[in-house]
């Protein structure tokens, strides 16, 4: 029995390091990193997507170079609204 | 002495080589190291569960804290509908998690610094992803490509747009995975060089960044694990309730 209270005092008293810890940085330093790493990744990736469809498309119609410089410019946008709506989600959570 | 830092990424094959019509099926160091760190998740979960007492033991802890945080992770992004998603998010978390970390260990073989194999799990969420999409949704689902208050004018210039942001997905998410990996063990492996080469001298500088470097390596290989589960349930959540 007496070691049952024993932890039940030592959890209480973790359970305030827990709650002092937590009230000190609000966001985890870790998070933060893991949102940075995914904006960056977001950017490149839609305009290797959008120049990849382009080029394909040229071979398809035989448009060389026209389709792929399109498609380019349009990847460019999708990847600057991808990086805005990521970012959008993240002030969503930050307020709330 | 090895000192080729791309060479720990070469893929070489274990025992018999297997042919079934025209496919090379045979068991490689990549094959092994999934089936060591799929056995190791395995272990971990069955010895966590087994004896299930009111006071955890350490293995019993870091098992139901993974559980806890996972279906933290699901319910503050991907909202109470995807609960039944947990299985399938907790096994992708875990795989990559273990892959990643099995990695860590010298002279192992991290799975996840091949795009292949990033690319075929991001793949396959993705296809998932939309096939839960038109199931729950129909074709309203293609409503996800067009943004409400648009000019008629510049409709099919944003669908398009859209459409390849939609398609970015996977290629960003595999991406992320196995460039991170693959540029900390190169790294590792080139500070590591550095150390045989510059001798008893000048080696010590370059042998304490490789100590940081494994610390941070391993934070890395936590958090890219952290990030594909937590975009997963973005998909997830965009896919369930189709929202803007």
């Amino acid at each position: 029995m007496k070691n049952i209270k024993e932890i039940s005092t030592r959890l209480e008293i973790a359970k305030k390091n827990l709650k002092k810890n937590k009230a000190k940085n609000n966001s985890s330093n870790a998070a933060s990193l893991g949102k940075a790493l995914k904006i960056s990744t977001e950017l490149v990736a839609a305009v290797v997507v959008g120049s990849t469809i382009g080029f394909i498309l040229d071979n398809w119609f035989d448009t060389k170079p026209w389709l792929t410089i399109v498609f380019f410019f349009m990847g460019a946008t999708a990847g600057i609204l991808n990086v805005i709506k990521s970012a959008k989600k993240m002030q969503k959570n930050f307020r709330k | 002495m090895e000192m080729n830092p791309m060479h720990q990424f070469e893929v070489y094959r274990i025992g018999p080589e297997i042919k079934l019509g025209g496919v090379n099926l045979s068991f490689t160091n990549a094959s092994l190291f999934m089936t060591i760190s799929s056995i190791t998740i395995l272990l971990l979960l069955f010895f966590g569960t087994k004896k299930k007492s009111l006071i955890p033991s350490k293995l019993q802890l870091v098992t139901e804290m993974s559980y806890t945080f996972i279906a933290k992770m699901i319910n503050d992004t991907a909202g109470p509908s995807a609960k039944p998603f947990f299985p399938l998010i907790f096994t992708l978390f875990m795989f990559v998690l273990f892959c990643n970390m099995v990695g860590m260990v010298p002279y192992s073989f991290t799975v996840t610094s091949h795009i292949i194999v990033t690319f075929m799990l991001a793949a396959s969420i993705f296809v998932g992803v939309t096939i839960i999409g038109f199931i729950k949704h129909g074709f309203k689902y293609l409503e996800l490509f067009v943004p409400k208050g648009v000019p008629i004018l510049l409709l099919p210039l944003i669908i398009v747009i859209e459409l390849i942001s939609y398609l970015s997905r996977p290629v960003s998410l595999s991406v992320r995975l196995f460039a991170n990996m693959m540029a900390g063990h190169t790294m590792l492996k080139v500070f590591g060089g550095f150390v045989i080469s510059l001798g008893l001298l000048g080696g010590w500088l370059p042998l304490g960044f490789s100590v940081a470097l494994t610390g941070l390596e391993i934070l890395i290989a936590f958090l890219q694990a952290y990030v594909f589960a937590i975009l997963t349930c973005i998909y997830l959540n965009d896919a369930l309730n189709l929202s803007h």
